[in-house]
């Protein structure tokens, strides 16, 4: 019988997640403990021994990204920053892990921040997340009259103190360096690329920014040790990963699984088969700014490189099925309507690019059946150039969902 | 200086400075890398995406325009996949683009649109989707139109109004392709925006569009672009006209010069439109019968000359007085000055600077020994911490300002003391709201605090102040009572702001000092200004760039009009007149006999006003002022100005002073001559000849030189200003190195005495400019005001200047766009008196003093104390200084504007 493997989820579902003793009880702040009595450099170097990488979407060492933050510069301000503004659609493990373990947020940052000799730190929460909001306030609130937050944490002479800032609504403001603008007050544009946040982010200083699960990781990391971890999951992608799935499926939910999982034991055997008896179709994986897999990837690994090899992105972990009756062209119309209502409109690629996109997409029905296939190929160009040349991510996304659904679905795309 | 690193750009090796922005480096050395969204003066946006670039060892395309130069970058520019990647962006562009154009504006995507060969449909992709975009045309500001269809988002104009002009009124409105730029929260007209128009000069398209001469312009037919100065304040903007039919028909702030690199405000950049007004004078006018008769300019000097000779003739020479102009030209004031002094014979010449900063002048010379600005503009945005007083600077000297907010925006610490609200408090650290006249109070208790805490800097004061610790100590034993909450009693001050401002002036790295007419025009002017030299001596924070005082001056050329010699006491480069080897060199130079000169200090504007009044001034010349406006004391003003046997008033238009006229002259505006002006920094900047003169006007200088001969003082012949700037330069030893030449695309800050020497941009660096060396020190007492309220005159009555019109609105009343923005007096009480007097806001109201009485309107406003009132003066139907009192500073002979007892009644 295949297992969940909750390590970022360690605790939700068995702890009253607004009783910090709880946590501490089921072996909370030990990690953090241990990791004040550790050179703050041997923090990182475990972390990136244990090959964590980041959980928000783009999977990019943990570890690199805090010992490059800390190396910046030495005893110079610096901020960690949380990025719990959980946008992706058909996302929701974040919120998950805030509404029912938010302590394991909280020490996850104190470690991070530890190990970059950060003072400061924020968590960007989503503003629909009034729960999420509420717990980890409140957590922060415990965190401090424990003394595991403020000045001089567990003697150890370390200072830290964390603020939430809430969203407001915007799927950029996930992106990292447009969250860093909204945090500083200013509206939600992307920043230009290179500085870096590790050279120059909040408020200009260094900025090490992780996802909420990508920190949750980080006190079993410290506690078990990196070996412990990078023994979890395949070869190349370590430790666990939660998936949250949606769609037609009969049991929809959140799922902490090793990395390699099968999507399809990840679809059958936790999220309940296929909803109504029908065939599946069609999986969108990672999100909007994800790829459509087919029936025929359902023996894939979950990983980063078995999906990367097919084309596919593993992305932020949503998995939303789609069966026999669905539309893949539907989808890919709500996906592109998305990126065009979420568009800042700061650079012109993707300005314009998800306007005429969208427009193509939703005129391909009118058009011509012989047309159709040199019509969304044009568009699959065009989604190129915009990835090409757009200034943040947004703009680099709609290739993702336009290419893999004509991938692995083109018969339906030009007949339908 | 950062050094230089070798690049290449499409094979070619180029040399940079490291960290330069790449595009810009590339575009210098002709790599005509496309891009919109680019612009020198502000941060890079990375917005339009044109200036992609392959940059080896970076992933796919770059923006140049965000990337910094670094050694051995090997860069791609120009390949086919760049440019048909800028092709298909454009072609995006131009899908949400109205390529209509109408030639009134410059439009930098037509300019691509061409160069891509996208002007022709059948080469573009994409449909337009500008018919599913809900955006509509924005008409309601006064100087300008916005039209979304030709909007491109590159942020351009945002950031002007942001990063250029710290004004933060634009904004996108919703998001992706339905955004579009809307100033404050949606309406132009009703927003924030003073109309600077910063953001028409960056927008690259036909988005922002100035609407003077929008129906006239064509740019093919415009005849030529004249770069000049400015002719409004002291800050002296450098401009750019463009000339169409003979007529102005833009003006642009010209980009890459000092002092405002292309900056303007609103009267910068729409003013110009009373160059053309049809009320300009035309011919010279004689009163026959107590009606104007057009003369020629024959008839004219025949009586003028013949008039003047008469009554120097009958009284002597002290029985003639002139009042030279700020608005003029260093050529035209030079040659006033001569005449008034080989002509007449006297030193009796002064103009309106002994209405503003006479007070701040005397301090200066006598405390530090030069009575002009002692840093550039640009430490205005660079020092630490930025004392205000008494100075609106952000609606005086907008562009100074503009300096001030970008310096905001780093964290420089800004000490607002001011008795009224003005605009620059939205970006003070402390905000000091004394009482009106409590100045040396409030100045000495600052300096108290700093004494008290050993915050004052006793290394400076033994070196560089005479008298050293002993002069110090005085300093000291007379500030003892001025305890915080001593002075808080005086100023209504709370202690801790006091505190606050004197650590912030006081323990800052750097320090300056932008003192104004809230500080000058009062009885207390001069101890005004000592208080705050002794404040600025005492912690040393002078004498290095980013430390010292600058009075940013009213008019354009405040400052070049005494600095060649428009003084009753001094010839041109403040050489004492009174004094007969001083005398002696100025005669050779004029080649007049040493006796045609006089040895008297002559009289200052109040006192020439007076002696007329008196009947010892027989007859006066004024060139470009309307003393009717600007002096204290207007009735009596008035009946002196009858009681004069003969007055030639020289101008550009009727004034209330013309009235009392037996002869005007038409006189040329700056766009119509040649010449120089000296600006707030000592920056000589040129004039340049735009337009022909108006009528038969004529050059000021030419005016003057030819009744000079007339007279039978034939003054040399002068084939152009140039010439009269050398002669000037020779007598001017500030200047004795300046040359129009020299000065053609940079102006250069006096003092400059030789002709190989850059001039100098921060005084006092070495030595002051006293006899000793030293700077000195004069303590001052405070003492209370003779002007008190009573239950007669229950308030006290400040006045000032707004944005948007200039002194006596002769200029700017004149142009529409001024007159848009506000076009009548008022007057402002806090809303608690106007309880107590049950006076609503808008309503008509009669306001007295013990001198005269006007009407204006109520307007409501916490800008002011309780009891204390605030009224602009450029109005000519609410005559401010029917009000004013002509008691004196008896130092500078400056008038107290800012302070009368009033009372105010419903009307």
């Amino acid at each position: 019988m295949l297992q969940e493997k909750r390590i970022a989820l360690r605790n939700s579902g068995l702890i009253n997640p607004e009783s910090i003793e709880d946590y501490i009880q089921s072996g909370g702040y030990q990690a953090l403990a241990k990791s004040l009595a550790m050179e703050s450099s041997l923090v990182y170097e475990t972390i990136i021994e244990s090959g964590l990488r980041g959980r928000g979407g783009a999977g990019f060492p943990s570890g690199a990204k805090g010992k490059s933050t800390a190396l910046t510069c030495e005893d110079c301000l610096k901020y960690v920053v949380c990025n719990a503004d959980e946008g992706e659609p058909g996302t929701f493990k974040d919120r998950i892990i805030m509404e029912t373990d938010p302590h394991s947020l909280i020490e996850g940052m104190l470690i991070a921040a530890w190990s970059i000799k950060a003072t400061k730190g924020y968590i960007y929460i989503r503003g629909e997340y009034y729960k999420s909001i509420e717990r980890v306030k409140k957590a922060i609130d415990q965190a401090k009259s424990k003394g595991f937050l403020g000045e001089d944490i567990l003697s150890s002479g370390f200072d830290f103190d964390i603020e939430v800032k809430v969203g407001a609504g915007s799927y950029l403001c996930g992106e990292e360096l447009t969250l860093l603008e909204s945090i500083e007050g200013r509206r939600g544009y992307p920043r230009i690329k290179p500085p870096f946040p590790a050279q120059r982010g909040l408020w200009g200083v260094p900025t090490l920014i992780n996802n909420v699960e990508t920190l949750a990781n980080f006190a079993p990391i410290i506690l078990f040790g990196a070996d412990w971890y990078k023994s979890l999951g395949t070869e190349k992608s370590h430790g666990t990963k939660i998936f949250t799935i949606s769609g037609d499926v009969n049991k929809p939910g959140y799922y902490e699984v090793e990395m390699g999982m099968k999507l399809g034991d990840l679809i059958n055997n936790f999220a309940g088969g296929v909803k109504g008896g029908n065939e599946i179709k069609a999986i969108l994986i990672g999100g909007a700014a994800g790829t459509f897999a087919s029936k025929k990837h359902l023996e894939l690994p979950l990983d980063y490189d078995a999906l990367k090899e097919n084309g596919l992105t593993l992305g932020s972990g949503a998995i939303i099925v789609l069966n026999e009756s669905r539309s893949v062209l539907d989808m890919l119309r709500s996906i592109l309507s998305f990126f065009k209502h979420e568009s800042c409109g700061k650079c012109v690629p993707c300005r314009l690019g998800t306007a005429h996109i969208l427009s193509v997409v939703e005129s391909l029905e009118k058009s011509n059946v012989g047309e159709r296939e040199s019509i969304f190929l044009n568009t699959i160009k065009q989604a190129e150039i915009m990835a090409k040349t757009s200034l943040c991510p947004l703009g680099q996304s709609p290739i993702l969902p336009l290419k893999s659904a004509w991938t692995n679905f083109s018969d339906e795309i030009v007949k339908s | 200086m950062s050094k230089n690193v070798f690049i290449t750009i499409d094979g070619k090796q180029i040399s940079a400075p490291k960290g330069a922005n790449l595009l810009k480096v590339a575009r210098e050395n002709s790599f005509d890398i496309p891009g919109l969204c680019f612009h020198h003066k502000l941060s890079p946006t990375g917005a339009c995406r044109l200036c992609l670039v392959k940059v080896e060892g970076m992933r796919g395309l770059v923006a140049s325009c965000t990337l910094k130069v670094e050694e051995g970058m090997i860069v791609t520019a120009f390949d086919e996949e760049l440019e048909q990647t800028r092709r298909f962006l454009l072609d995006y562009l131009l899908s949400e683009h109205n390529d209509t154009y109408d030639n009134t504006y410059s439009d930098e995507l037509r300019v691509l649109m061409f160069r891509y060969g996208l002007d022709k449909k059948e080469n573009r992709f994409f449909k337009s989707v500008l018919e599913s975009l809900n955006i509509k045309v924005d008409s309601s500001s006064p100087v300008l139109t916005y039209e979304p269809s030709k909007c491109i988002k590159c942020f351009r104009c945002i950031k002007a109004c942001d990063e250029v002009q710290g004004k933060n009124v634009l904004s996108f409105n919703d998001r992706g392709i339905n955004s579009y730029i809307i100033a404050g929260s949606g309406v132009w007209g009703e927003s924030e925006c003073d109309g600077c128009g910063e953001c028409i000069q960056l927008c690259p398209t036909g988005a922002l569009v100035e609407k003077p001469n929008r129906e006239s312009i064509n740019l093919d037919k415009v005849e030529k672009r004249v770069k000049t100065t400015c002719p409004y304040c002291g800050v002296g903007c450098q401009i750019e006209l463009f000339i169409q039919n003979d007529k102005i028909v833009r003006s642009l702030g010209v980009e890459g010069v000092s002092p405002n690199d292309g900056r303007l405000c609103v009267k910068g950049r729409f003013g110009y439109e009373f160059v053309h007004s049809n009320d300009r004078l035309k011919t010279p006018l004689i009163k026959k019968e107590g009606r104007f008769v057009e003369a020629s300019w024959d008839e004219a000097f025949d009586l003028i000359a013949s008039k003047f000779l008469e009554i120097k003739e009958k009284y002597g020479s002290d029985a003639l007085a002139g009042y030279a102009s700020a608005k003029c030209t260093n050529e035209d004031n030079y040659i006033f000055q001569k005449f008034i002094r080989i002509a007449f014979g006297t030193n009796n010449i002064d103009y309106c600077t002994r209405l503003c900063h006479a007070s701040t002048v005397t301090a200066m010379l006598k405390s530090i020994g030069d009575g002009a600005g002692s840093n550039p503009i640009e430490d205005f945005e660079t020092t630490d911490c930025l004392l205000i007083i008494g100075n609106n600077i952000v609606e005086t000297h907008p562009i100074t300002a503009t300096y001030v907010k970008r310096g905001a925006a780093r964290g420089q610490k800004i000490i607002v003391i001011d008795p009224k609200w003005t605009p620059i408090v939205r970006y003070a650290s402390v905000w000091l709201q004394p009482k009106l006249g409590t100045d040396v109070a409030l100045l000495n208790g600052i300096i108290n605090v700093i004494i008290r805490n050993g915050w004052h800097n006793p290394q400076f004061i033994m070196e560089r102040v005479e008298g050293g610790i002993e002069a110090f100590n005085e300093l000291d034993s007379l500030i003892k009572k001025y305890t915080p909450d001593y002075v808080e009693r005086i100023t209504g001050v709370p202690a801790d702001k006091i505190i606050l401002a004197a650590k912030l002036y006081a323990r800052s790295a750097t320090a300056m000092i932008a003192t104004g007419m809230g500080m000058s025009q009062q009885v207390t002017g001069t101890n005004n200004v000592f208080c705050l030299l002794n404040l600025m001596l005492i912690t040393g924070q002078v004498g290095r760039e980013r430390c010292g005082i600058d009075p940013p001056r009213g008019q354009n050329n405040v400052q070049g009009a005494t600095d060649v010699g428009c003084h009753p006491f001094m010839y041109p480069g403040y050489i004492p007149v009174a004094n007969d080897e001083n005398k002696k060199k100025v005669s050779m130079e004029w080649c007049v006999p040493f006796d045609a000169l006089s040895s008297k200090p002559g009289l200052t504007t109040v006192e020439i006003v007076k002696a007329a009044h008196e009947g010892k001034v027989k007859a006066l010349y004024i060139m470009g002022e309307n003393p009717m406006l600007t002096d204290p004391n207007l009735n009596h003003t008035e009946e002196a100005l009858k009681n004069l046997d003969f007055l030639v008033v020289q101008d550009i238009f009727h004034t209330e002073t013309t009235k009392f006229a037996h002869v005007i002259l038409p006189a040329s505006t700056w766009a119509e001559k040649n010449g120089t002006f000296v600006n707030s920094d000592r920056r000589v900047l040129r004039v340049r000849k735009a337009v022909d003169c108006y009528g038969d006007a004529r050059e000021d200088w030419k005016i003057i030189h030819e009744l000079s001969n007339r007279m039978g003082f034939p003054m040399p012949i002068y084939n152009n200003e140039s010439e009269i700037f050398d002669e000037l330069a020779r007598v001017t030893p500030i200047m004795a190195g300046i040359s129009h030449a020299r000065i053609e695309l940079h102006g250069i800050q006096w003092p400059c005495p030789t002709t190989d020497h850059q001039g100098t941009s921060t005084l006092y660096v070495d030595k002051f400019n006293t006899p000793s060396g030293k700077g000195k020190l004069f303590p001052v007492d405070y003492a209370e005001q003779n002007e008190r309220v009573d239950a007669q005159y229950p308030f006290l009555l400040n006045s000032g200047r707004i944005l948007f019109h200039y002194h006596t609105s002769t200029m700017s009343r004149r142009t529409k766009v001024l007159r848009d923005f506000i076009d009548a007096s008022y007057v402002l009480m806090n809303p608690n008196d106007a309880i107590k007097l049950n006076l609503s806001d808008g309503q008509k109201v009669k306001i007295a003093s013990r001198r005269g009485e006007l009407e204006t309107k109520l307007k409501i406003s916490e800008e002011v104390l309780e009891g204390e009132l605030f009224m602009p003066w450029h109005f000519t139907e609410s005559q401010v200084n029917r009000l004013t009192r002509d008691e004196l500073d008896p130092y500078s002979k400056i008038a107290p504007f800012k302070l009368s007892a009033v009372n105010v009644s419903a009307k």
